[in-house]
């Protein structure tokens, strides 16, 4: 589904990079949990790969269901069915969570030659959908994110993600800073979403809500690449040895992959 | 040596009209002839005038209005569109500035109210005890209430009696048509509502071509003993008008006036409207919400006068400004000494969608007494691209999301309009004005 090569990029219009060769292929039907210290390019890959216009690709390439999708705005990669869940959701005041969706589900069906839905029917399968994150019909009417508590704002993206149903997800840090309930309700959504036909990455720093979802792969990234991939008993080796480990390891074997 | 004494520049040099021509009413003559007097006297404003600073005016300097009569104006076709469904029997007309009986319709009305022109009542002792005596725009040497003031012959009466109710809005529709020759036009207002009285009132102007014109309008408001009007000013006059208004809000005790300023047309917009507490105890608005592209200048140069104890008053303004357009923003709050207890809200939010557009902003609080809550601020601002990059990224185009932000923050002011079909018309010209053809120029992306 995903194939990313080689992947350099850096902040537009400066010289440094972040990252700096990044290979990694996901197939339908996975999960996979990306991992590493702060400043590793975790949350810069999920931007670059999501059409962040702040940053540059520099070299190498990304394939999406094997079309090359370097050059597509952030709107096109939605519509071919990518999503971002954001680590710092925006908060947009005076536009509803209706309204985004079914301006965002409806631009992507037109997009794919799918029906859009009239506003009842589409409020029908909101609210279907809200059972997905455990909330209530006045969450629709909110503004985006305004006000929202921060689990209220990652719940907010899972449920994004449960309307317009990608086929490939980035999430971005979604279970950074929820409590114990929210951890629960968010991890619970996303294997509600996760299924055969689509593929997840989820990108944290924690080990924690890997205990919630279980991923098929986990990778670790440090500075700008990633330099160990391995099952889901990766993550609880570095839950108990730390990066500091690995990152000797790596310094002292110099290119690890 | 000699000295070249500069001759002034009065408004007289940019019009034609004789001023010595009084109204039959009484009371609306003794206007005329004052104001006869001062559009003589006072000085056509220039940028060394603080309130004029910033205000291009040479699209009114440089051109030539004529009476109406004298116009060639076009005779107004179907405006049917432009009624109000809540008021469809509750409705004023005025072409150009003169009365159209036969498209008014007042049918909704209560019997023990006045809804009506000034000649109609013009011998009324209700209007002879408030017409022109609330306008503090003399003091100013305010050369466009000049005009309205030797100009007008007519203009809307409305007297609401005491503990009544208009349920019906009332609908001051002002319409101006194309014509051989730039006109003039001075739409005037009288509005009385007595004691604990209630009424809702839309005046609106509607350019129906692309003309230039001169639209002056005033409008006096006095508001007794808790008293309450809902005010809605929707200005869509012509693209190449110039719309100079002052209105005017008097609150005795417990009034209620809440106004709300709609500017999306015109060439040149100037509008200086004031409020004065008369009374202890008074609650205010006066919000206005702009949108402006093209070559548009808007100026709203407000006064809010709090004479005594215990007030509330809000004035939002929130402007959107495209293009090559240029906002202006004056937003002056006296509280007067020993006026305690007074609770003030003033913003100015300015959403730039250009390079190329000029906002000019400045509160100015001229406080005189301690005990007096007064919040005050202006932001100028381009879109935030982290909002438009999360819209993008859900798959809405940039010009869409971008649309959606500019449409999302014009909303706060709409939604307070209390008539629904007005509600509607707004958001639609909002839609309008988000969505032309041209993109946005993308600053910031």
């Amino acid at each position: 589904m995903l194939e990313i090569k080689n992947l350099h990029a850096s902040v537009e219009g400066e010289d440094e990079q972040i990252l700096k060769g990044v290979n990694l292929t996901i197939n339908k039907g996975e999960i996979h949990a990306i991992m590493g210290p702060n400043g590793s390019g975790k949350s810069t890959l999920a931007k670059v790969v999501s059409g962040h216009p702040e940053y540059e690709i520099t070299e190498g390439e990304i394939l999406f269901e094997g079309e090359d999708i370097t050059e597509l705005d952030a709107d096109e990669r939605a519509h071919l069915g990518m999503f971002l869940a954001f680590q710092y959701p925006i908060e947009v005041p005076g536009i509803t969570n209706r309204t985004l969706l079914r301006e965002s589900y409806n631009t992507i069906a037109r997009e794919n030659d799918r029906e859009e839905l009239d506003p009842l029917e589409f409020d029908d399968y909101l609210k279907e959908r809200l059972e997905v994150i455990d909330m209530k019909d006045s969450f629709l009417e909110r503004s985006i994110n305004t006000g929202f508590s921060g689990g209220e704002k990652k719940k907010n993206e899972v449920f994004q993600m449960a309307v317009l149903n990608p086929k490939l997800a980035f999430m971005d840090e979604t279970d950074s800073g929820l409590d114990i309930d929210a951890l629960k309700i968010v991890s619970d959504g996303i294997n509600k979403i996760a299924g055969p036909e689509n593929a997840i990455v989820l990108i944290t720093h924690y080990q924690r809500l890997l205990n919630y979802i279980t991923p098929d792969y986990v990778h670790v990234m440090m500075n700008g690449k990633i330099v160990k991939s391995a099952g889901k008993e990766l993550a609880l080796e570095l839950e108990d040895q730390g990066y500091e480990k690995l990152e000797k390891e790596f310094s002292l074997n110099g290119e690890a992959q | 040596m000699s000295i070249a004494v500069q001759e002034k520049e009065t408004i007289l040099n940019f019009l034609d009209g004789d001023f010595s021509i009084l109204s039959d009413v009484d009371v609306i003559a003794a206007l005329n002839q004052k104001g006869a007097g001062n559009i003589s006297e006072f000085s056509f404003p220039t940028k060394k005038d603080e309130d004029w600073r910033f205000t291009d005016l040479r699209s009114i300097s440089r051109n030539h209005f004529v009476p109406v009569a004298e116009a060639g104006a076009t005779p107004v076709g179907d405006i049917n569109d432009h009624y109000l469904p809540e008021a469809q029997e509750s409705r004023l007309v005025f072409v150009n500035g003169e009365f159209d009986a036969e498209r008014s319709s007042l049918d909704a009305i209560p019997e023990n109210v006045t809804v009506g022109t000034l000649v109609e009542y013009g011998d009324s002792e209700v209007v002879k005890e408030h017409l022109g005596k609330y306008t503090t725009f003399d003091e100013d040497h305010d050369v466009f209430n000049a005009l309205n003031d030797a100009n007008f012959k007519n203009g809307v009466f409305i007297h609401v009696p005491k503990e009544t109710k208009v349920e019906a809005p009332i609908h001051i529709l002002n319409v101006f048509t194309d014509a051989e020759k730039p006109f003039y036009a001075t739409p005037r207002v009288l509005y009385v509502g007595e004691a604990y009285s209630k009424s809702t009132v839309v005046e609106e102007h509607i350019g129906l071509a692309e003309n230039e014109y001169l639209n002056i309008p005033v409008a006096e408001f006095k508001m007794k003993e808790g008293s309450n009007v809902h005010h809605a000013r929707i200005q869509r006059d012509s693209k190449k008008a110039n719309h100079v208004s002052r209105p005017i809000a008097h609150l005795d005790k417990f009034a209620e006036y809440h106004s709300y300023t709609i500017c999306l047309g015109a060439k040149l917009f100037r509008n200086d409207p004031r409020v004065v507490q008369n009374d202890q105890e008074v609650n205010f608005t006066i919000d206005g919400l702009v949108l402006i592209d093209g070559e548009q200048i808007a100026d709203t140069h407000s006064a809010i006068d709090h004479r005594h104890w215990h007030a509330q008053s809000h004035q939002l303004h929130k402007v959107v400004v495209n293009d090559k357009a240029h906002s202006i923003f004056n937003g002056k709050i006296f509280v007067r000494e020993d006026s305690q207890k007074i609770d003030s809200f003033q913003e100015n939010r300015n959403l730039l969608l250009s390079v190329d557009g000029t906002v000019h902003t400045k509160p100015q609080l001229e406080i005189f007494s301690d005990d007096v809550l007064c919040s005050h601020g202006a932001t100028i601002g381009h879109l935030n691209e982290d909002e438009v990059f999360y819209l993008h990224s859900r798959g809405l185009t940039k010009k869409k999301a971008r649309e959606l932000l500019v449409y999302a923050f014009t909303l706060e002011s709409i939604e307070n309009m209390e008539v629904e079909s007005v509600h509607k018309l707004l958001l639609d010209e909002v839609v309008k004005f988000t969505s032309r053809d041209e993109e946005f120029v993308a600053v910031g992306s």
